[in-house]
Formats: C-alpha cells, structure tokens, sequence
C-alpha cells in the first residue's frame, strides 16, 4: 500500500471546496469535472489512507482509534457529496458539505490515533465480543453522517430561503434542491439519525454493562458517556417535537436542526479533542 | 415631420414609480386622450402602458408645434396628480429615428424585461387600437405602429428571441417557484384577475402540472370563461379572503388602480393558514398586494415584476448572440421606414422640380425644332438628349443635397428653400 499521509486527502478536499466556491462565482464549465475529481483523488487516499491504519493496529477503522472513526465519519461524507455532485451537475453540495468535511479532517488530527485500549485481547471487552461492539460504533457513525447531513441541509433551507425573500437568482445556473424537498429531507435525516444514534446508545450501555466482567469494567461516569448521554437526550426531545407538531414550519424545523445537531457535533468532537490524549477516559468512538 | 417618445421603463423606473404614472385602465386611457386633445391639439398622439413601461408617442406636421418633454412630464404630472420632482428623473425621450428604434425595439420584445416575450406584441397593439379608437392616430403614428407589429413579426420569425422562457409567469415560477414548492400538481393556485397575463401564467402553470385552479375576478363571467378554458373553478370576489387561506400559489393580474391586499387584511388570511409556505406573484401595474406584505411572515414568498429584473438580466447575458441579431433587423427596418419617411416629406418638392424643369426643356426642344426643321431626325434626337442631360445634371446637386439632409430627418429649411428658390409652391 502506498504512503498516504491526512495531508494528501485534505489537500484535495481543500482544492475541491476551492473550486466549488469558483463554481458559484464564475460559470467554468470544466470546473465541475475538476472538482470531481479532485474529490474522488481525496478520497481515494483517504480510503488507502484508512485501510493502512486499520492494517497496522490490525483492527477495523472504526474500531481502532477516535482519529480513525472521525476519519471514517469523514469519508462517508465524502461519498456522499461525490455521489450526489455526480447525479446532479447544477447542485452546488460541496459549498455546504466539504467545510464540514474538512474540519472533521482537522479535528482528526488532534484526537488520540493510539489503539483503542476498550477493545482487544485483556480489554475492558473482550474479542469475543468485537461484533456489539462494531454495531455500536456503526450505529453511532451513520447516526452522526445523518447528523451532518441534516445540519447541511439546514443550513441550505436557510441560505435557500434568504435567496427567496431577497428575489435574488441563484448564480450560474446553479440550483438547489427546494424548501419543500430541503424541509422532507431534513425531517428524514432527524428521523433516521436519531433512532439509529439511541440504538447505538442502548449498545453502549449494553458494552458498558459487559465491560463489567471484564478486569477493566467502563464506568458509566465517564465525562464522555455522560455527555453523550445529554447530547443524546436533546436529540431525543427534538425528535419527539418534530413527530409531535402537525405542521411544523420549515425555517423554524432549519434552525432547531442546527441548534441540535450543531450543539451535538460541537460537543462530541470538542471531547474527544479536548480529552484524546486521556486514555483514562478514552472511549470506543 | 417629427416623432418622439417620452417615456419610462424597467430599465429607467422603480416598479413604484411606474405603478403610479401607469394607465391601468382602458377608461383611464380614454380620460388621458381626452386631456392630450385639450394640451395637443396638432399631434398624433399613442400612449403604451404595460407592467414594464409608461410611454407616450407624438408625432406632429412642424417640429416648431411638437410637446417638449417638459409638456409631457406636465401631463403625467397633472393628469396623476403626483409631483414633477417625485418622477422627472426617471423619464427618459428619443426623437426621430431613435423613437423609431425604440417602439421597434419594445414591440420586438427586445427592450422587455423578459425577452423574446409575446404579451408586449397584443400590449402594443391593443395601445394602438384604444388611440385609433380615440382619434389620436395620424399618417405617420399609423405608418409606425403598422411598422413597429411588421418588424415585430420579422424579429420573431428571422431570430430565436421567442425561444426558451418567454414569459414573465415562466419566469418568476421558474426561478422562485420551483425553489419554494417541489411540486405543483399537489398546490391549489387562486389567480386574481383574468386578464391575458393571468391567462399566460395559468398556460405554464398547467404544464407544470396544476390540478387545482382557483378563478377570482370582479367580472363573474370573464372569470368562468378562464377557469373553464383551463379546468379550474371560480369563487365569487367577496370570497377572496378564504381562497387566499386555501391557495399555495397566488397570481394576481388585476387592473386595480391601488392595492387590493393591504397588511391587516393578508395578517389575517395567515393566522388561518398555519404556517404553510404561500407563493404570491403580483403581475399587476399598479401592484394588488402592498409590498410590505412580504414582511409579514417567513412563508410568505411574494415577488412583483421587479423581483425578477435580477433572473432576466442574467439570462439576457446568455442571449447576447440572438439580441445582436435582433437589432440588426431592428436597426435596418429603422433605416427603412425613416427613408420611407422622408422620402414622403421630400416626395412632392423633388417631383415638382423635375416636372418643372423637363417641362421647360420640352418646351424649349419644341421651340427649337420649329425652328431648325430642316436638320436631321438624328440631329434632333443627339440634341434632345444632351438638353436632357444638362438638365439632369443640373438637378443633380438639389436633389442629392435634399436626399442627403434627408437622412438625419426632415430637411424642412431646404424644403423652404427650394420651394422660394424655384417659385415651386406648396
């Protein structure tokens, strides 16, 4: 396998937002196949790049360090702005979803890359229980892709609905999907990532309680469990709110959106920065 | 003969300066005709009044009896009662040939807001009907306005102006519509009015897909004739209130002289739609919905023509090619009919001169042959040739002197003198 360092990949991503936010200035019709492509070259070593760690610490990405899950976070966001930038030449998605994209990156640089010290041989769990533990940290990484993707549309209802007020075109002949479809896709994104996001909760607490067979038991006290828990807790009220209010208003369902998911993102990378290089609090993600 | 225009358009004008110099009405048109009659007694007077454009056209005999622009921005003053100060700067006036180009340019759809549109064509001549029928029409407003809908004609057929999005309702639901809704065959739309404007918006919202159509109209049966030619229905006007809960797009298209909803009365309108998202289109000149509607509410999306100066602006810049092509035929029919023009004007001085003075030298060539009958019939006819000639050369310079100052308008001064110059008379 070829070296591939987080520079490589970021540095496509970086060139491909660059070229995005040209798109949205200057009509260059060659622009959006480079910006593919650059994209895609990104996420090609950032796919090398997460298979190599995973040979190294001899685990799967998400399973072997916080820096690998926020990098696998990462590379599902990639994909599906590729996929989508693919399908519909005149939506300009990398304008909302590559910053995100890139400060995942960033803020993977400054989490722990170390080996998961909860998983493995004489850990807190033991191998034969990997599989809970793979589902967990699954559940949790498509709940949170669900996450940003609802934050990102929010923020384009948001910018989308400005635009409108304001009778202002949208630039070179770029379009973005309407508030109707933005606010059905938001609801969708709250209502699959909130459910995924408490199952893989209920996995956690179901760990937690394994754990304590072990010789290294995980104490619910844990700031990052806790936390989490909180976090957890407002997603699930939002959730219940947006179920529970027969109409609600698109603009009003936009900002609750990023007050929530931006108040979850912001606090679970926030810890596992602020706390990365602690391995007394480490955890599985 | 002179021609001019004073006028104010998109380009020139805010929608609410427009709104106001804006004869909505055929019976505020007749008023105004009354009045230019009283002010104008020896012009040829049309006056076109659209959404986009106020604009009065004078065509009179001596330029020495032609309205000033300062007469006319007094008109508009007077007969609106609004302030000279609040519009003058806003009216803008061509003469001659560039009056020409301009009514050429307007009714080509060229100058329109949304271009390559057909409303303006039926605009101009409906505008042209209501002068006839005021007896403001003259020779040269009808040589014109006949040429301004021929070269209209030529323009649509010789180019690709007419393709694409060509109508403001394609427009404003194109750009802002497909952005609110992602659908329409789900969406109730009320259209307020039932002019051709509404008629033109219910034709492209049917193709996107409207079931649902709501007919409001002051006139009951205009609005079943609309509603029927289209699949929809129609609601008394005092029930407007409760179709503007229900719709999801509005369209209003009416010939009120003042806006129809207010704040107070839209507020409650949206106290009773629970926050559903509203898409209103207000095609009228002047505006039926105040714009402070707009304020109210998130949901509410309202749009006026203005709105979409920005989208048209932006799609004219992709049409540079086909707008280039349209002014070429623009400026050699402009050519064409100010010849036609002067050469009416210049027509009788350069027939008479001619006539006169071949008259003279037939005369003087009979005078001769009696008295040199014994020369030759070929001698004759050399010397009946050459007295031809001199003759022509002789009015050569005249001539080419009147066709010359022909061209930048009507030579009166040299018609003049000419006439005082060859005793030509009138």
């Amino acid at each position: 396998m070829p070296s591939v360092t987080v520079f490589c990949f970021l540095a496509s991503y970086a060139v491909a937002f660059g070229l995005e936010i040209a798109r949205w200035f200057r009509k260059i019709s060659i622009n959006r196949i480079v910006v593919l492509v650059a994209a895609a070259a990104g996420m090609v070593a950032h796919t090398i790049y997460l298979l190599n760690r995973s040979g190294q610490t001899g685990k799967p990405p998400l399973l072997s360090s916080t820096h690998d899950w926020m990098l696998v976070l990462a590379w599902l966001v990639i994909g599906s702005y590729l996929l989508l930038t693919a399908l519909n030449r005149k939506l300009p998605l990398g304008v909302f979803l590559l910053p995100v994209v890139i400060v995942l990156i960033i803020m993977a640089y400054f989490v722990s890359d170390g080996p998961n010290l909860r998983v493995g041989p004489k850990a807190a769990i033991e191998q034969a229980h990997s599989g809970w533990v793979m589902l967990h940290a699954t559940l949790l990484v498509f709940g949170i892709t669900g996450v940003v993707v609802g934050f990102v549309l929010s923020v384009m209802y948001l910018y989308q609905h400005r635009r409108l007020k304001h009778h202002q075109a949208m630039a070179n002949d770029l379009a973005l999907p309407s508030l109707e479809r933005l606010a059905r896709l938001n609801r969708s994104a709250v209502i699959i990532s909130v459910p995924l996001l408490t199952l893989g909760m209920l996995f956690g607490v179901f760990m937690g309680l394994l754990s304590r067979k072990g010789p290294n038991p995980i104490s619910f006290a844990d700031p990052i469990v806790i936390s989490n828990s909180i976090v957890w807790l407002v997603m699930l009220v939002f959730f219940v709110w947006l179920l529970a209010t027969r109409r609600p208003v698109g603009k009003q369902v936009a900002w609750t959106t990023i007050w929530a998911f931006g108040f979850l993102l912001v606090t679970i990378i926030s810890l596992q920065v602020l706390t990365g290089d602690l391995d007394v609090i480490q955890t599985w993600h | 003969m002179n021609l001019q225009v004073v006028y104010c358009n998109h380009h020139s004008a805010a929608l609410a300066v427009r709104e106001r110099l804006a004869f909505s009405s055929e019976e505020l048109l007749h008023a105004a005709y009354d009045r230019l009659r009283v002010d104008f007694p020896d012009s040829e007077i049309v006056v076109l009044s659209t959404c986009n454009r106020v604009e009065l056209y004078a065509a009179h005999e001596s330029p020495d009896e032609a309205p000033t622009h300062q007469q006319i921005a007094r008109f508009f003053a007077d007969f609106h009662q609004i302030p000279l100060d609040e519009f003058v700067d806003d009216l803008l006036e061509q003469t001659g040939p560039d009056a020409v180009r301009h009514l050429f340019e307007v009714t080509s759809s060229v100058d329109s807001m949304v271009l390559g549109e057909p409303q303006i064509v039926s605009q101009v001549k409906e505008a042209y009907d209501v002068a006839m029928k005021n007896d403001a029409c003259g020779p040269l407003t009808n040589a014109l306005f006949q040429g301004a809908l021929r070269v209209s004609a030529r323009v649509r057929t010789e180019t690709k102006l007419s393709e694409g999005r060509v109508s403001i309702a394609s427009v404003a639901v194109g750009e802002f519509g497909k952005s609110i809704f992602d659908r329409f065959d789900d969406k109730t739309v009320l259209i307020i009015g039932a002019g051709e404007m509404a008629e033109e918006t219910l034709r492209y919202l049917k193709e996107e897909g409207v079931r649902d159509i709501i007919v409001v109209n002051r006139s009951l049966k205009r609005a079943e004739e609309l509603a029927a030619e289209w699949g929809g229905r129609t609601e008394p006007f005092d029930k407007l209130d409760e179709c503007l809960v229900a719709a999801d797009v509005i369209v209003s298209t009416t010939g009120a002289d003042r806006p129809i909803i207010d704040v107070p009365r839209f507020q409650q309108v949206l106290e009773k739609r629970e926050g559903r998202a509203v898409f209103v289109l207000d095609l009228g000149a002047p505006r039926d919905f105040e714009p402070a509607v707009g304020e109210i509410d998130d949901s509410v999306f309202l749009y006026d023509i203005d709105s979409l100066e920005q989208t048209c602006e932006r799609n004219r810049g992709k049409r540079v090619k086909e707008i280039e092509r349209a002014q070429r035929l623009i400026e050699e029919e402009t050519a064409k009919f100010m010849h036609d023009v002067y050469h009416q004007a210049t027509g009788p001085v350069v027939k008479r001169l001619r006539e006169e003075w071949h008259d003279i030298r037939r005369q003087e060539v009979e005078r001769l042959n009696k008295k040199l009958s014994h020369l030759a019939a070929e001698d004759v006819r050399e010397i009946e040739q050459s007295i031809e000639r001199i003759v022509n050369k002789l009015l050569h310079p005249p001539l080419k002197a009147l066709k010359d100052e022909a061209k930048e308008g009507t030579p009166h001064g040299l018609i003049d003198a000419m006439k005082r110059l060859f005793h030509l008379g009138d």
